[in-house]
């Protein structure tokens, strides 16, 4: 595949910036970056040219407004779409690329929540089979992943030259996914995430976030504990995510998707996060009270088994320290255990519904959220042990089911286990 | 003489910054002695073992651990690592950069002596644990501190920045045309080192037009007309290789292993200003390094036309560019053609640095001569993966300490 000139457009974005940077770097492509205004385009150009630390490749990226859409996209081999998330204004603008797409050129979407099957219908129908969905994770410099979401029109043979471009020019991680809502990395990310969120509401008399926090920190295998995450990520954003998930799928882990109350009433209040200056926390040292519905001093849990983990894990003892979390018997272990387990097994149902391949969750969870990969997770456990635990939860047959023998992960687990709370 | 088999060995995964993983030196330790064990089936039963019959030994490259991480002593280390090793000999061996290179050669000696059967040679740095300025003024330690380091903002860059405004100089080079080669040996390296799963810098952005926009904020002049794009990077990491006797070998019935066929080891005069006066009327601006070159050719009845790849230590492209004429590649001065015309690349017939060198892999500095020679290793034993140069017969490494005060070669085939 042949790509010399691009369009992105919502260039000003965060991943608008970071995936024009990828093009204009690894792959030496002309980008063409639409925003609101030329000034938004002109500071987004440096801004990717600091994201991939490399200034030269401004001279690769040039800026354009939507008055320019057309002159660009009849010069680009390939369009990318990353405006905001919202149906109606993606669904106007893919209409107008489809009307001045030039012959052969490809088109994407940027999206983690909208069908691309939907969005498909806005082209005609020779059209159609150049179009899917891309979705890079935020930064895409550190965060390689790339999920490629074909519709059910898009032609085999361009899907696997896509593939193939981004894999060897542009060197990301690519793994090809199922049309189904947040697809797969954020399906299995935002799972674990928004169970932290409900765990931290049933135990809000034990300290709520900030204690359900430190049991799953970045010990567990993260280089940020999940309702941290959250913060970074925006709780509105969560919002929508998990409320796709919830309203238009229905697995197993279905009541895991539900949003708390106390989140709703935080997005209520315009608490989104750290774009907002507060949220789950606020500041560097404090965190919201479930309880008191107020922000107090985060505090520091004794909590010994995570101490003895810890300890294990900063002499290289990963076994150890292991067994200090699956055979400790307090309440605290039991609940990171729970979420080490489920985490393996959503990870492995999930992609074994809607990936190319069942350890495709490998690759999205270590390349898009830096997360222990499930299946190293599960190895580094063992396979007899993990059901013997599991077994505790689930049923037999289910677990049977999902784990599948000898599973072998691509991934040393060593390095995603922090000696951190 | 006994000959001296590399069984295989290990490297730690050098993207990892073991200070932000909370690990200290032990984990890095533990981790690379484990895989390289593993790599070669050894168990530390086997260990203990060999250790009754005082047949194996254990020799640590480091350079500045007494800096980075308040740990001097290194030699007992590994007691720390597995009780398998209490009471196995075990040194630490020190020549700045060189400091893994000074650990094999004891170890071949070792070896060839016929006191040890089983040599461990492990090779390590933790350098995240200071900011680049501190890291810089530490690494000042390899050169004449006095004059050369102290209170110089990032020494080392500044001497082999000089090295090229020499060979400029020496050679009548157009500096323009130099400097181009200089970043196109940058991009070689970066783009080996993206075939290299342990490598630092593989999920890095470097192209030509990078390399070459030197000045700007984002490829800042360092030394002279060296920019960060011409630089080695700062790293964690740590290898391993493990080597043998043949009496090992034969009870083993272990077959078909790479052998050290032989070595060079010089040393230059240490202040970089007396090297240059040195080798004013000489036709090599570093003589001593081409110097161990010959001593290795020599050693192995060998010549340039039997190596099918290189390793080198590109501490700087300005080293890469030097060493090109020491292996004997190019006449000195005529450097420029190897890398004008593709015959150091991945697919030319000389290839430097199949891993990525210095530059693209990393430089855990006590590590670096190790890691070089488990390249070796993986190349002539065809375990390179991605990075396997076909046909691999012969290989050749150099590792330098200081501004090519010290000078170690190896050539590894079978």
């Amino acid at each position: 595949m042949e790509i010399k000139e691009i369009t992105v457009i919502g260039a000003n974005g965060a991943l608008g910036v970071g995936v024009s940077a990828i093009f204009a770097s690894f792959g030496d492509v002309k980008v063409n970056m639409i925003s609101r205004s030329m000034e938004k385009s002109v500071i987004a150009i440096e801004k990717a040219g600091n994201s991939v630390k490399a200034l030269k490749v401004c001279g690769n990226m040039k800026p354009y407004t939507y008055e320019n859409l057309e002159e660009c996209l009849k010069r680009s081999d390939y369009v990318i779409e990353t405006i905001v998330e919202d149906l109606s204004e993606k669904e106007k603008i893919h209409e107008k690329i489809n009307k001045y797409l030039r012959k052969g050129a490809i088109s994407s979407s940027v999206t983690s929540g909208i069908s691309i099957n939907t969005l498909a219908n806005c082209y005609s129908e020779e059209n159609k089979k150049n179009f899917m969905g891309i979705h890079f994770f935020n930064p895409p410099y550190s965060l390689p992943l790339c999920e490629l979401i074909p519709a059910d029109v898009t032609d085999k043979t361009v899907l696997r030259e896509m593939k193939e471009y981004l894999t060897e020019v542009l060197f990301r991680k690519v793994i090809v996914v199922e049309d189904k809502p947040a697809f797969l990395a954020n399906r299995i990310g935002f799972q674990f995430i928004n169970q932290a969120m409900q765990y931290a509401e049933q135990y809000k008399q034990n300290g709520g976030i900030d204690y359900i926090d430190t049991i799953l920190g970045k010990f567990t295998g993260r280089n940020m504990s999940p309702l941290e995450t959250a913060d970074f990520v925006g709780l509105d954003v969560h919002k929508a995510i998990v409320d796709n998930i919830y309203e238009n799928t229905n697995d197993y882990a279905h009541e895991t998707f539900k949003l708390p109350n106390y989140v709703l009433d935080l997005i209520e209040d315009g608490r989104y996060g750290v774009k907002s200056g507060e949220g789950l926390y606020r500041n560097q040292d404090e965190v919201y009270d479930i309880n008191t519905e107020e922000y107090r001093k985060k505090v520091n849990y004794k909590i010994d088994f995570i101490d003895k983990v810890i300890e294990k894990f900063k002499i290289g003892e990963y076994e150890e320290g292991l067994e200090s979390i699956l055979s400790d018997k307090s309440a605290e272990a039991e609940i990171c255990s729970r979420f080490l387990i489920d985490y393996v097994l959503y990870s492995l149902s999930t992609s074994k519904n809607i990936a190319e391949n069942i350890s495709d969750c490998d690759i999205a969870m270590a390349e898009g959220f830096n997360w222990i990969p499930p299946i190293a997770l599960l190895e580094f456990i063992g396979e007899e042990r993990f059901k013997k635990i599991a077994k505790k939860y689930y049923n037999t047959k289910f677990i049977e089911e999902v784990i599948v023998k000898n599973l072998k992960s691509n991934y040393q687990y060593e390095k995603f286990l922090k000696a951190k709370r | 003489m006994e000959k001296v088999y590399i069984l295989g060995g290990a490297q730690t995964d050098f993207e990892r910054n073991w200070f932000k993983e909370g690990k200290n030196v032990i984990a890095l330790l533990k981790e690379v002695t484990n895989s390289a064990l593993k790599n070669v089936n050894l168990t530390y039963e086997e260990i203990k073992e060999l250790n009754k019959q005082n047949k194996i030994a254990i020799c640590v490259g480091n350079f500045a651990a007494e800096y980075y991480i308040n740990q001097g002593h290194l030699g007992p280390l590994l007691t720390e690592v597995n009780e398998a090793f209490y009471g196995v000999p075990s040194a630490r061996y020190e020549a700045a950069c060189a400091s893994g290179s000074v650990a094999i050669d004891s170890a071949i000696s070792k070896i060839r002596l016929g006191d040890y059967d089983l040599v461990l040679v492990i090779g390590f740095e933790l350098m995240k644990t200071v900011n680049a300025k501190v890291c810089g003024d530490y690494l000042g330690r390899a050169a004449v501190y006095e004059k050369e380091a102290e209170g110089i903002d990032f020494p080392f860059p500044k001497l082999f920045g000089k090295l090229a405004d020499e060979y400029v100089k020496k050679y009548k080079l157009d500096e323009k045309r130099y400097q181009k080669n200089l970043a196109k040996i940058s991009c070689i390296n970066y783009s080996n080192a993206k075939r290299n799963p342990n490598a630092q810098t593989r999920r890095w952005f470097m192209n030509e037009k990078q390399a070459n926009f030197r000045g700007n904020p984002s490829n800042e002049r360092i030394g002279s007309m060296l920019a960060i794009s011409d630089c080695s990077q700062v790293t964690d990491g740590a290898a391993v290789v493990v080597l043998a006797s043949e009496n090992y070998i034969k009870a083993n019935k272990i077959e078909n292993k790479p052998i050290i066929k032989g070595y060079g080891h010089r040393v230059a005069p240490y202040e970089f200003d007396k090297k240059m006066k040195e080798s004013k009327n000489n036709d090599y601006i570093l003589p001593w390094t081409r110097e161990a070159v010959c001593d290795a050719y020599k050693r192995t009845n060998l010549t340039v036309d039997d190596i099918d790849l290189f390793e080198t230590h590109d501490c700087f492209t300005s080293s890469e560019y030097m060493a090109i004429s020491a292996f004997g590649i190019t006449k000195p001065g005529k450097e420029y053609e190897a890398i004008e015309n593709g015959t150091i690349d991945f697919t030319g017939s000389k290839p430097i640095n199949p891993s990525g060198g210095l530059i693209g892999c990393g430089h855990p500095v006590g590590a670096s001569g190790v890691r070089m020679m488990l390249d070796l290793y993986k190349q002539i034993a065809n375990e390179a993966g991605n990075y396997q140069i076909k046909n691999a017969k012969n290989a050749m490494m150099l590792n330098i300490g200081g501004s090519a005060t010290t000078n170690y070669v190896f050539i590894v085939g079978k």
